[in-house]
């Protein structure tokens, strides 16, 4: 599900002019590809809408509830208030387990076992079980993206805090520090990039997977609108619907790096 | 029982350590004495690093105890300040955040933390750098943040672990010196393990030359010479080469 390869932080932000003129005409050069590959008659309007129609729709999606019953903003706010109430529950959770797992051999013990059988478990593969459960309202879609963001949340703080520095938790100890104040002053603190590591990864899990849950079962919501595009043949409709996934997951990476930047300014440069 | 009318500080036992099968040291007994600067030299591997992680209860002893002022020693009680043998600084603190650290951990009063603060990063030449992170320091500037904070909380014990040797020689030279200087000032015992001779005869009151893995004690040097020492003083070379003659398996 998730990509596991996560940019560096920082390496984002280029200095270099000439660079941010290489990503505008990567841009450009797509869009003229995208105009005429359609123009010319080599992909059929009804596969695929041109780029200004595309941008047509979009606007008119925010007003308009034709032809999938609901504009554009409710079902991005559906959507979204379904996401991150399921990231954020799952994270709370996830983080300082994971921490805990790393940290306490007796913790790591008792939650192991489980958690490696559910790991490799995709979340999407939970969707039968909680519409059993739960129908096909709101619970279950939050079930499984709670599911979704909770692995990737648990592994990477659970990984992180394993790194920390022997040689700094001997340092705290000779000071005379406890293991829980060794814990919250130097192992957590030392995890906290692999910790964010794995808050990043949650959240694109969690996007991902809230779209393939709304695919399957919902009456609002973007991959609710991507698929009634699919049903009413309007590939703008669509393809509105996936660049508005795209460009939100965008931006909540982007918010949660400039959040760890503000978090661990020692990493600034 | 003292040395130059000074209390015994710390006692070492007929401690003996062995990880599973190896014997690493063989039982050692030895006293240090309140305020004193003691050396500890031997070979690569023989356990200098270990009688260290033993002594601040980072490993337990398989035999024999070591007491501090007459108790059994016990980080959470003695005030214990341990330089690495590695870095040590922790990245995500300021230099004044980490040198607070174990004055913190003590539960030292913020008013007495802010004094000694300001005590140490002058002593070390920190002031202006109370800011940055280590990440922002030269190797040697790190060093001296590990060497404030050890001193800041004004330890009973100073253990040091070559705390130079990744160093160039120049700032070697001066960090002897400084380490010297804050010794002299805050009258703190210390324990610097080093297998640099040169470096040993320049800082120590007393020398124990340790015999290769498992490590005993082989020879107890007293170093008698007045401060600032002088490499090429004869009776300088005169001890130096009586260590390097002590220890002809380097
Ligand atoms: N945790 C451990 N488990 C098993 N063996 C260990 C452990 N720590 C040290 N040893 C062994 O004990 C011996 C002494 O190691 P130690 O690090 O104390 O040497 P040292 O005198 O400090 O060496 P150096 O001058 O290189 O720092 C070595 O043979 C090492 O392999
Ligand atoms: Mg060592």
């Amino acid at each position: 599900m998730a990509t596991r390869i996560v940019a560096a932080p920082g390496k984002i932000r280029s200095k270099n002019n000439s660079l941010v003129w290489l990503s505008a005409a990567s841009l450009v050069v797509f869009f003229i590809i995208w105009y005429g590959l359609v123009e010319s008659g080599i992909i059929s309007k009804a596969l695929l809408s041109p780029p200004a129609e595309v941008l047509t729709t979009f606007i008119s999606k925010f007003s308009n509830r034709a032809p999938d019953g609901a504009t554009l903003g409710a079902h991005f706010k559906t959507s979204l208030t379904l996401a991150l109430t399921g990231y954020i529950t799952a994270v709370v959770v996830g983080a300082p387990l994971g921490l805990l797992m790393g940290w306490y051999k007796k913790v790591d013990s008792i939650v192991k076992p489980i958690f490696e059988v559910i790991r490799p478990i995709p979340p999407i593969a939970w969707i039968p079980l909680a519409i059993l459960w739960f129908g096909i309202g709101l619970p279950a879609k939050a079930f499984i993206i709670w599911l979704s963001a909770f692995v990737p949340s648990v592994i990477n703080s659970y990984a992180g805090i394993k790194l920390t520095e022997p040689v700094l938790i001997n340092m705290s100890r000779t000071f005379g520090a406890t293991n829980w104040e060794t814990f919250l002053r130097v192992g957590v603190p030392s995890a906290l990039a692999m910790v964010f590591t794995g808050l990043r990864l949650s959240l694109s899990s969690a996007w991902m997977t809230l779209v393939a849950a709304e695919l399957l079962a919902a009456t609002e919501g973007l991959g609710y609108m991507i698929q009634m595009g699919r049903t009413l043949a309007r590939p703008d409709v669509i393809i509105v619907g996936m660049l508005t996934i795209g460009l939100t997951g965008a931006a909540m990476a982007f918010i949660l790096e400039r959040f760890e930047g503000k978090l661990a300014p020692w990493r600034r440069s | 029982m003292t040395n130059n009318g000074r209390k015994i500080k710390i006692q070492v036992q007929n401690l003996t350590k062995r990880f599973g099968d190896l014997l690493v040291l063989n039982n050692i007994s030895f006293n240090v004495y309140e305020g004193e600067f003691l050396c500890i030299v031997g070979p690569t591997g023989c356990g200098k690093t270990t009688f260290l992680n033993v002594l601040t209860k980072l490993h337990p002893a398989t035999e024999g105890d070591i007491y501090i002022d007459g108790e059994p020693a016990n980080p959470q009680k003695h005030n214990i300040s341990f330089v690495f043998q590695e870095p040590s600084t922790m990245p995500w603190l300021t230099v004044e955040q980490n040198i607070r650290y174990g004055l913190e951990v003590k539960k030292v009063p913020e008013e007495e933390i802010k004094k000694r603060l300001n005590q140490v990063m002058e002593l070390v030449g920190l002031k202006d750098f109370r800011n940055y992170y280590p990440r922002q320091l030269s190797a040697s500037m790190d060093q001296r943040v590990v060497i404030a904070r050890a001193f800041a909380i004004n330890p009973d014990l100073l253990l040091m672990d070559e705390p130079y040797s990744q160093l160039d020689i120049k700032l070697r030279y001066y960090l002897e010196d400084e380490v010297i200087r804050i010794w002299r000032e805050m009258k703190r015992t210390v324990i610097f393990v080093t297998h640099n001779i040169e470096e040993a005869v320049y800082l120590a009151e007393r020398i124990l030359i340790l015999t290769p893995k498992p490590a005993t004690i082989k020879k107890e040097i007293k170093v008698d010479l007045p401060r600032p020492r002088n490499f090429a003083d004869p009776e300088f070379v005169n001890i130096r080469n009586q260590v390097t003659e002590m220890i002809k398996w380097w």
